[in-house]
């Protein structure tokens, strides 16, 4: 079972190595098969690990193997080690079952691309980070995986790196990131000074409210920026600059999950500080309607999708934020399938339109993609939460346990319930904007099927695969009645609120309605056309500048910053430094000169030079002695 | 045996280094600059011989015919150098004399 | 008394005389009261070997090139007093006073004495001996010293050969 674990995490890693090493000597579409085969080891590890830890009772469902000792300073010691139990394990699950499959998805997106190989190697690279994230023994490995994981982030958003858009949105994604590393580590610091170790034991110890509530924050920040949440949200959107798959993986279904991951697995410190859990809650929820309504006005297929990314997203700090851990980890789950395969679908109606991603220039696709369409329909009906599709069990769980907290538990609660409806008046928007109505004018002309070969083969499979899952992966846990999930995480993580059977009810009711609701209208505008879209100009604006985050960062960050160095480019470092270093060649040269002046070729002078040095070198001899 | 101490001899001594040692720094005159050279050698050489008059042994006359040598050679190629010097019809002034100049 | 204030007189001139023939004439002066001084210490080696050495052969080598050279003058105290003399004067008076103090204070009162000497303390016998047996490398280095010098007289006094060969144009 520990074997099973170690090869998970390192199966993508030597495929990566194995691609970059072999470089040219292997043809392209080889290195995407290595990358998908060492995926679906990978996969296979979990299984067996999974296996492992369900042969085993509830105690002792926690299993560290240790390497070696990376890490050994003074009386701290740093190990790296692998651990392996019920959090993780499910965790190395999703990240090499999708992962496999989304590389496997890529093998005919990517087909005919230049750099197919770099392409696969990051991604076999992705993989492994995101493992050693999930796998890591302890804070300082999970730390590696996080810093790995946002530079695979930055490789796969800029890899079409001719075009400065992707650039700049790889530097923003990888800048923010920066700035919630920069704050874990901070926390980091307060641990070991407080606990000496970064074993993921100490979480639990005893400290003092204000440093309990540092540690939170500095965790919370690193998650608040891997995952997208307010305030470091805006380099979500911009990172859809990367291939399709790049943004079904990596930002659907697995490391902008990692916040979550982070916040269940510190859950310790959080509860010692439960005005940080609380303010993670509210930022999700905050997040989840700001993104909710920024999604209604956007008009690129991808960015719809991310958005709804950041909103799901939110949902789940919301839950682990209020204690429901398990609650948040199935919708973990349940949207890794659901929001990769919105992706891929998406990715395929791209690929048919020529990488057209404008949805203003899309309709009626239905009727030339029937397939694409259902697989969307299918993704579209999970991610609103509709009875029996997969987001229906998830989010309302998370939903329910809000009312189980209190009062403010019941305000977020609320926003949930309008963020519900946000959401089916976005997706469904969305679906019937493409696929809707007769086909469009730049439809007719540029729409070519999907091949039947490999390349669409490939494509193809993956999403039916997981438009299964989308189907009938929500059953896994329906709270009143069977909740394995939360009986598996109860050894890593009890949950602190437990709704009542009437609350799960209820939500699930509101919610079903709500959500109902939002397809309503947006049937009645977009597809049915019995309405005229309102147009509330200043609404639009607000939302169409994404609430002004960009501009009040740019304002607030950026413009100072510039302003500050090139301040101190003219006063300090022109004077002094380039200035400092004339000057010094400038000096020496002048004291060469002087002292040339002493060579005046004349005899005398030197006769009278050393006649004089005599002298006075008697003087010293005799004083001295 | 002698008049004076040694001391006196020393004082002669002293002062044909010092006389010599003018010669040198203030004429311009090669020649005289050598001549001020062999009276410094000079003055050495009687240091020399005085010392060893001090102490009896017979170090110092040693030294000092050896010194009388070397004092003999070096003459023989200063006065070579102004020959030549001569011929070539460069002035004889050491000030001029000053290609060396940095 | 005499021979040692002949010595310094001497000594001032060489340096003082405009003349360079004067000052070598003023050279022999000190040299010969130079080989007085050393008699009267009981080196009579020493003393014998400066006059025919120094002022035999050196001196008169002197001349020869003086004479060859012809009458040039320059006068070591004109222009006033320049940096450069004012220099020399201080460095020579400061060397002169040192070696004074310098051996008043060390030698304290043992300079009033001197040695008793053997009879043959100057002898050529007994320097012929000490250059034979305790100081043979001083002797050994001292003739290779001269014969260096005898060759590079003779390759700076030799005439150049290239302007003699120099083949006039038909």
């Amino acid at each position: 079972m520990v074997t099973g674990a170690w090869i998970c995490l390192l199966s993508p890693l030597a495929a990566a190595g194995l691609i970059t090493l072999a470089g040219t000597r292997i043809t392209r579409r080889g290195a995407g098969y290595l990358a998908t085969a060492s995926c679906f080891v990978a996969f296979g590890g979990a299984i067996a690990s999974f296996a492992g830890l369900l042969g085993r009772d509830g105690e002792e469902r926690e299993v560290v193997s240790t390497a070696w000792t990376w890490l050994s300073a003074g009386s701290y010691r740093s190990g790296f080690e692998i651990l392996v139990d019920p959090l993780s394990v499910l965790m190395m699950l999703i990240v090499s079952g999708v992962g496999g499959l989304i590389v496997a998805y890529s093998l005919g997106y990517m087909d005919r691309d230049d750099e197919e190989r770099r392409y696969f190697a990051y991604m076999a690279l992705f993989v492994f980070s995101m493992l050693l994230l999930v796998q890591g023994g302890n804070l300082l490995l999970l730390l590696a995986g996080w810093g790995m994981v946002g530079l695979s982030s930055y490789l796969l958003i800029g890899y079409w790196h001719e075009r400065p858009s992707a650039i700049a949105a790889a530097k923003k994604a990888f800048v923010m990131n920066a700035i919630g590393d920069a704050t874990m580590a901070l926390a980091f610091f307060l641990l070991i000074k407080e606990g000496n170790s970064l074993e993921f034991g100490i979480l639990g110890g005893e400290y003092s409210s204000t440093t309990a509530n540092l540690i939170a924050l500095g965790l919370l920040g690193g998650a608040v920026a891997k995952s997208a949440q307010l305030p470091l949200q805006t380099w979500l959107p911009d990172a859809m600059e990367g291939p399709t798959p790049v943004s079904a993986l990596i930002h659907a279904a697995t490391m902008v999950t990692a916040g979550v991951y982070l916040i269940v697995r510190t859950h310790p410190i959080f509860e010692q500080a439960p005005a940080i859990a609380d303010l993670a809650a509210g930022l999700g929820a905050g997040t989840l309607l700001l993104a909710g309504l920024i999604a209604l006005v956007q008009v690129d297929i991808k960015r719809v999708i991310a958005y709804s990314t950041m909103s799901q997203i939110g949902y789940m700090f919301l839950g682990v934020g209020l204690g429901a851990y398990a609650n948040g980890m199935f919708h973990l789950i349940t949207h890794a399938f659901f929001k990769a395969l919105l992706f891929m679908a998406a990715g395929i109606v791209i690929h048919a339109l020529a990488d057209e991603q404008d949805i203003r220039r899309m309709g009626g696709l239905r009727q030339l993609m029937p397939r694409t369409y259902l697989a969307f329909f299918i993704g579209s009906l999970a991610l609103v939460g509709i009875f029996p599709f997969a987001g229906f069990f998830s989010k309302d769980s998370i939903l329910a346990a809000a009312m189980d907290a209190g009062a403010y538990g019941y305000i977020l609660w609320t926003a949930g319930l309008i963020g519900t409806f946000l959401t089916g008046l976005y997706t469904f928007r969305l679906l019937y904007l493409v696929f809707g109505g007769e086909p469009s004018p730049f439809v007719r002309e540029h729409f070519h099927a999907p091949r039947r070969d490999l390349v669409g083969i490939s494509m193809a499979v993956p999403v039916a695969i997981l438009a299964v899952l989308s189907v009938i992966g929500g059953w896994i846990q329906w709270a009143p009645l069977w909740h394995p999930i939360e009986t598996w995480l109860e050894t890593v993580a009890e949950p602190l609120v437990t709704p009542a059977s009437w609350m799960d009810w209820t939500t699930s009711a509101i919610a079903l309605l709500l959500g109902g609701a939002g397809w309503l209208v947006a049937w009645l505008l977009y597809s049915a056309h019995t309405y005229q879209v309102p147009r509330f100009a200043f609404a639009q604006r607000v939302l169409e500048h994404k609430f002004y985050f960009d501009e009040l960062y740019d304002a607030v960050f950026y413009r100072p910053t510039v302003r500050i160095a090139k301040a101190f480019y003219r006063w300090i470092e022109n004077p002094l430094i380039a200035g400092g270093t004339t000057e010094l060649g400038d000096e020496t040269r002048d004291l060469g000169g002087l002292v040339a002046r002493l060579q005046t070729g004349l005899l005398r002078t030197y006769a009278l030079a050393i006649a004089s040095s005599v002298a006075v070198l008697a003087i010293v001899f005799v004083a001295v002695k | 045996m002698n008049g004076p101490g040694i001391a006196w001899y020393l004082a002669v001594a002293g002062f044909l280094f010092g006389t010599g040692a003018l010669g040198v720094l203030l004429r311009r005159n090669p020649l005289i600059v050598l001549l001020s050279l062999e009276i410094m050698l000079n003055g050495a050489n009687l240091a020399l011989i005085s010392f060893a008059r001090l102490h009896g042994g017979h170090d110092g006359q040693i030294f000092a015919l050896a010194v009388m040598a070397v004092a003999a050679s070096e003459v023989v190629v200063g006065l070579g150098l102004i020959v030549a010097l001569n011929r070539k019809r460069i002035p004889l002034d050491v000030d001029r004399l000053s290609s060396l100049r940095g | 008394m005499v021979a040692a204030f002949a010595c310094i007189a001497s000594a001032v001139a060489v340096v003082s005389f405009r003349n360079p023939f004067y000052s070598a004439l003023a050279l022999i002066g000190n040299l010969a009261s130079l080989a007085v001084l050393f008699l009267l210490l009981s080196a009579e080696f020493v003393a014998a070997a400066q006059v025919l050495v120094y002022a035999g052969a050196v001196m008169v080598m002197f001349l020869f090139v003086i004479a060859y050279i012809g009458p040039r003058s320059d006068s070591p105290w004109a222009g006033g007093p320049s940096w450069q003399t004012v220099g020399a004067v201080l460095a020579g008076a400061a060397l002169l006073v040192e070696i004074i103090v310098v051996i008043g204070l060390k030698a304290g009162g043992r300079l009033a004495d001197s040695a008793d000497v053997r009879e043959s303390f100057g002898s050529p016998a007994e320097i012929g001996r000490l250059f034979l047996t305790d100081h043979l490398l001083a002797f050994e280095i001292t003739s290779i010293v001269l014969l260096v010098a005898a060759i590079g007289g003779v390759i700076l006094g030799a005439h150049s050969r290239r302007a003699a060969d120099e083949v006039p144009p038909l």
